[in-house]
């Protein structure tokens, strides 16, 4: 049991829980600005999954100073492009989410009402 | 040459100067947008060019690192070709959309074109994660365009699709970040050794999930459809033709990562996308979600073509731009004159005849798109069924065509109700130039298109290519004078066949069916003459008719044949919609005839297995080998011959064409089925099917066609459905003659079919003389008109006595030889019922006669004149025909005898002189004629020495009774005359395949309507859909072995 709950494994099992949870939220919430903060959860939960990923027990991060020295560096360091990636995905994330805000915004001025299902002009 | 990386400097920086823009400048803002994408446009057109002359492509390492290390952007033929596509269609959108971009705020620019970059680097990019980042950039730009450009009902979709691309992105995330886990790389082109153990399966499904989920999938697409439903034309038509594709080619780009099996499954939902789609299509009435549905199934189209690209192999490049140009051009194009139109109601389109060029253009739009020649998506479609033919994917060719099919009616209605609607003087429609120009450089487009792709695939120059340039050019000159279009398309025919004659001596076969058509086309043209005014829209089709026709003749391959045959099917329909009430008859046509010409195709695929390309008339199928295939063959051409339970397109298609048009379509064309029929006994030896023997199967459907037909007939208050119903009846006697399948048989199918052009041809344009003197076409409206139009009266009397069977004229040689072979073939049950619909048909040639000639004269037809000159021309002729025929047969049938190969069965006619003889009798047709002469002679000596002193009335001197009829109908003498024959025979007819088809119709669209209620509108079901169909897939790809 001890094995298992390291602290990547902790950090994938958040990130998948919190991935559900949002993607629950999204697909059951009728508030559309509950469902864009449900997204957002998702979207948080993807980001851990990511970083977790790419932690590896041990290794430090790559930044190369005394305690390093210069041989064997690949076994020391943990890999830094998944932690450059989810900057790039929480940039992005955020933007989808500004866009997701600014329709709620729209939608709100439109019809007076957030709720999801009085927006289903275009059907079948 | 520019580095292609400065696609997206330029792009990037366009994007954030035009954004620091104030009102001042914002009148120049749509110039500088334009010069910007022009740019990128002139860079990836460059490399195109560059990579095309035989240069190299370019690898771009950013940040001068090289992979796995920094992102690199590749550029090579399909990166330039696809580059060069997003940036020019982005150029001719700037223009479509110029009134939208001079109203819209800076930010809308700025959006655009990092849409337009977007698109580059999705395209160009080596790197999973980058690829990733620029989805998400074109999704927002995506949702930015539709906030910006659309109106309220834009909103709540832009939302829908943001919903539900954050779902596919958050699974391509999760898919490319495992991916990395177990590669450790982010380059595809690295990845290609990705293990497909455990994590590594499961991270390349996601991403391929995701993936597939972007091409909008059949049913995981609601989000697609809504967006297409309400998003700005222009934005619309960006969505269809870029976004699509370039999606479509990250696929492609990934397919070295992809195995085998999973792509065979990508490609498979593909096709189901494309069929489902088409489908749901049908029961469609607003434009611009048709046109989503449309969108949506192309793109399925594309990624089965990609899915198979290994499969395809040489011609993947063939089919996947055949496909990818015809949706670029043609749906682009619709969507572009949807914006014109400004309506989403079918019934406002009809405003688009007030502009001719646009609405031909709506015209090469929706035949290109439904994949009708000369068209690249005919050519990518072919090549693809003959290739998963070769494969025996016989599913995936039912699955497409029937897609086709369903693609088909949907587009044709569309194409009927534009040709159609009323047009109302309120549309909104917004003809703007700027709209326009774009549109009619798609039109180029799509015709440069097509050429390439004649060009590429080196058809004959005689057979294919002169008559498709000849078409062509009837579509440039339509603007001249109906007189003068006439006159030049009887000297292209006459001059055609001149040129062609050389080829076709010595084959009396190919002789025979050019003579028809050539010479049914200039014959039916003739009353063209008395045409008035320009005519427009007549004659492009009624060549592309004819000229579909003659490449029937003589076609190098199945192919050619196929091209022929559609082509004069989509002439024909546009001839027959030009009739007033013929939008339903012909929408019934134009489905029976594409149905046919599918049937056909699956027929071509399978035989290309067996003979290769080859044309079928021209190999020889051992007996016994191919029964599926001759079933197939012999279905679709008797289609298009009308055989019973498949002939209820004909009467409305022929009665309702214009007047003069009816010989054309009815008594011409009508012998395309019949040419089909023959070359299918003759090349191909007695099939079985199922243990059955096909031809015997045949010659009941011949006899029961016959039978049919000719009741049908006799019932009929209609002239010309009159004449269409006994053309069934013909038919029928030509598919018994042939089913027959002995040297007699086969002589008498050819003798039949000339005679039966003959006089058909004959008795229509006699017809539409009468109707076109009397204005109606219900026979109770007619009567007497014997004085009015003795010549008409003398030429439908000659029809029929020929059609009739009796002496002395031609068609009794063809009755003898009937008698002769069925008691030879000893098939005396149905021969019975062949000669019971003889004498059917003697009562409605009676009715036609007497209720139109003979009687009272009806007041208001006192001063009709006999038919106009142009009319009995080609009548006398046809009249004159009959009559040699009737006096010397063996001119024509001994030739027709030399065609019938030795391995038929059954003994020859053997002539000597004008005496015919059998071992079962003989029989001279001048004997007869000589005798009958006299006979007549003598007794018309005598009645005219009787009636010397008889006294002559006036029509009106009679006192009728004081009655008034409860319906003027009901006192002519001819109306219902059969009545009591129907009591007793009318359960005959009981329109039971009228109710069948009309039955199945209404049920496939009763379901189709069911079944889209499934896009209910709600983006969260939306999400679940992508859920459920990434799980469905999960299972399909995996068969749950993944785990």
């Amino acid at each position: 049991m001890e094995q298992y709950l390291t602290l990547q494994n902790i950090g994938i099992a958040t990130g998948f829980a919190l991935i559900l949870i949002g993607l629950y939220g999204g697909l059951t919430n009728k508030n559309i600005l509950r469902i864009i903060v449900s997204f957002t959860i998702f979207n948080s939960g993807l980001n851990i999954v990511i970083v977790a990923l790419a932690y590896l027990k041990g290794r430090v991060a790559p930044i190369i100073d005394d305690t390093t020295g210069l041989d064997n560096l690949s076994q020391k360091f943990v890999d830094p492009v998944p932690q450059a990636l989810v900057l790039t995905a929480i940039v992005i994330g955020l933007g989808v989410t500004g866009v997701m805000l600014a329709y709620a915004l729209k939608m709100y001025q439109n019809k007076q009402t957030l709720n999801i299902n009085d927006f289903k002009e275009t059907k079948w | 040459m520019v580095n292609p990386v400065h696609i997206v400097s330029i792009g990037l920086a366009a994007a954030f100067l035009m954004s620091l823009a104030g009102k001042r400048q914002q009148n120049i803002l749509a110039y500088f947008l334009m010069i910007a994408v022009g740019a990128m446009s002139f860079i990836s057109l460059q490399w195109l060019m560059e990579i095309y002359s035989g240069g190299a492509g370019r690898e771009v390492f950013t940040a001068g690192f090289k992979p796995p290390f920094a992102i690199n952007l590749r550029m090579t033929m399909d990166e330039a070709v696809l580059t060069s596509i997003i940036n020019i269609f982005g150029l001719f959108s700037i223009i479509y959309l110029f009134d939208t971009f001079k109203k819209a705020n800076n930010h809308l620019l700025s959006i655009f074109i990092i849409y337009l970059m977007g698109l580059n680097v999705m395209v160009m990019t080596r790197d999973l994660f980058n690829l990733f980042v620029f989805l998400e950039i074109v999704a927002i730009a995506t949702a930015g365009m539709m906030i910006m450009s659309s109106d309220k009902k834009g909103i709540s979709a832009g939302f829908k699709f943001l919903i539900a691309s954050s779902v596919i992105s958050g699974l391509l995330l999760l898919g490319t970040l495992f991916g990395y886990t177990y590669t450790g790389t982010l380059n595809i082109d690295m990845m290609q050794a990705l293990p497909l153990i455990k994590g590594g399966a499961v991270a390349l499904f996601l991403i391929v999930v995701a993936l597939v989920l972007e091409t909008k999938p059949f049913p995981a697409n609601g989000w697609a459809l809504d967006l297409y439903t309400s998003a700005n034309h222009g934005v619309g038509a960006m969505l269809s033709v870029l976004s699509a594709p370039a999606i479509m080619f990250v696929v492609y780009k990934m397919l070295p990562v992809i195995p085998q099996d999973w792509q065979l499954v990508i490609s498979f939902f593909g096709i189901i996308t494309f069929a489902a789609s088409n489908y749901l299509a049908i029961r469609q009435e607003n434009i611009r979600r048709m046109l989503g549905y449309s969108s949506v199934a192309q793109g399925g189209l594309l990624l089965a073509t990609v899915g198979l690209a290994d499969y395809l192999g040489g011609s993947f490049y063939f089919v996947a731009l055949g496909f990818l140009l015809t949706n670029l051009f043609a749906k682009a194009g619709l969507f572009w004159l949807g914006g014109i139109v400004n309506s989403d109601n079918m019934n406002k389109w009809g405003i688009l005849r007030k502009k001719p060029v646009l609405l031909l253009l709506f015209g090469i739009f929706a035949a290109a798109l439904a994949g009708l020649p000369p068209f690249p998506a005919f050519f990518a479609k072919w090549e693809l069924v003959m290739q998963l033919g070769a494969g025996e994917g016989w599913g995936w060719i039912a699955i497409m065509l029937i897609g086709s099919l369903f693609e088909i009616a949907f587009l044709f209605k569309w194409v009927g109700r534009v040709f159609k609607a009323e047009n109302e003087e309120n549309a909104p429609a917004n003809f703007a130039m700027h709209k326009q120009i774009p549109a009619l450089l798609l039109g180029a487009g799509i015709i440069a298109a097509s050429y390439f792709f004649i060009d590429y695939l080196n058809f004959n120059l005689t057979f294919v290519l002169i008559p498709l340039l000849a078409i062509a050019a009837f579509f440039v000159i339509d603007y001249a004078p109906a007189f003068i279009k006439n006159i030049l398309l009887i000297g292209a025919l006459s001059f055609y066949g001149y040129m062609i004659y050389p080829e076709l001596q010595g084959d009396i076969m190919k002789l025979v069916f050019a003579g028809i058509f050539l010479i049914g086309g200039v014959l039916t043209l003739f009353p063209g003459f008395s045409a008035k005014g320009a005519r427009k829209g007549f004659y492009p089709f009624a060549a592309m008719t004819i000229f579909g026709l003659l490449m029937l003749v003589n076609p190098a391959d199945n192919l050619t044949f196929f091209m022929g045959w559609e082509l004069m099917a989509l002439g024909s329909f546009i001839l027959i919609l030009r009739g007033k009430m013929a939008e339903k008859p012909a929408f019934r046509y134009m489905l029976f005839s594409a149905g046919g010409a599918y049937v056909m195709m699956a027929a071509f695929a399978m035989l290309n297995n067996i003979s290769g390309a080859e044309f079928f008339g021209n190999i020889n199928i051992p007996a016994n080998t191919a029964g599926i295939i001759f079933a197939l063959l012999a279905i679709a051409f008797m289609l298009k011959a009308a055989a019973i339970g498949l002939h209820i397109w004909l009467p409305g298609a022929y009665a309702e064409a214009e007047d003069d048009a009816t010989p054309l379509v009815s008594g011409v064309l009508i012998n395309s089925g019949v040419l089909g029929l023959v070359l299918l006994v003759t090349s191909f030896g007695p099939q079985t099917l199922f243990g059955y023997d096909i031809l015997h199967i045949m010659g009941w459907i011949g006899a029961i066609t016959a039978i049919g037909g000719n009741m049908l007939a006799i019932y009929e208050e209609d002239m010309k459905r009159l004449i269409a119903y006994s053309s069934v009846g013909a038919m029928g006697y030509i598919i018994f003659a042939l089913a027959i399948n002995t040297k007699l048989g086969l002589l008498i199918a050819l003798y039949y079919t000339i005679l039966h052009f003959i006089y058909k041809t004959m008795l229509f344009i006699s017809a539409a003389g009468v109707m076109h003197r009397t204005k109606t076409r219900n026979m109770y409206e007619m009567g007497g008109l014997i004085k009015s139009m003795p010549l008409s009266f003398i030429v439908v009397l000659i029809g029929i006595i020929t059609l009739a069977g009796m002496p002395p004229l031609a068609g009794f040689a063809g009755k003898w030889m009937f008698y002769n072979a069925i008691i030879l073939k000893e098939w005396y049950i149905q021969g019975a019922m062949i000669f019971f619909s003889g004498i059917v048909a003697f009562l409605y040639l009676y009715k036609l006669i007497s209720s139109v000639f003979l009687g009272q004269l009806k007041d208001n037809h006192r001063k009709v004149k006999e038919a106009p000159f142009y009319y009995i021309i080609p009548q006398l002729i046809l009249v004159m025909a009959i009559m040699v025929l009737s006096v010397q047969p063996q001119w024509l049938m001994q030739p027709l005898s030399t065609i019938i190969p030795a391995s038929f069965a059954g003994e020859a006619l053997q002539w000597d002189g004008n005496l015919a003889t059998l071992s079962t009798g003989y029989w001279n047709a001048f004997t007869i004629m000589s005798v009958v002469m006299a006979m007549f002679g003598i007794l018309f000596l005598w009645l005219v020495y009787h009636s010397r002193k008889a006294q002559k009335v006036k029509q009106f001197n009679i006192v009728f009774a004081a009655e008034k009829p409860f319906r003027p109908e009901t006192t002519h003498v001819s109306y219902n005359i059969f009545a009591a024959y129907k009591k007793a025979l009318g359960w005959m007819v009981t329109p039971l395949a009228t109710r069948f088809w009309e039955r199945l119709s209404d049920i496939f669209t009763a379901i189709a309507d069911k079944f889209r209620t499934w896009y209910t509108g709600n983006g969260q079901t939306y999400a679940l859909h992508l859920l459920i169909y990434a799980f469905i897939l999960y299972i399909a790809i995996s068969g749950g072995k993944l785990l």
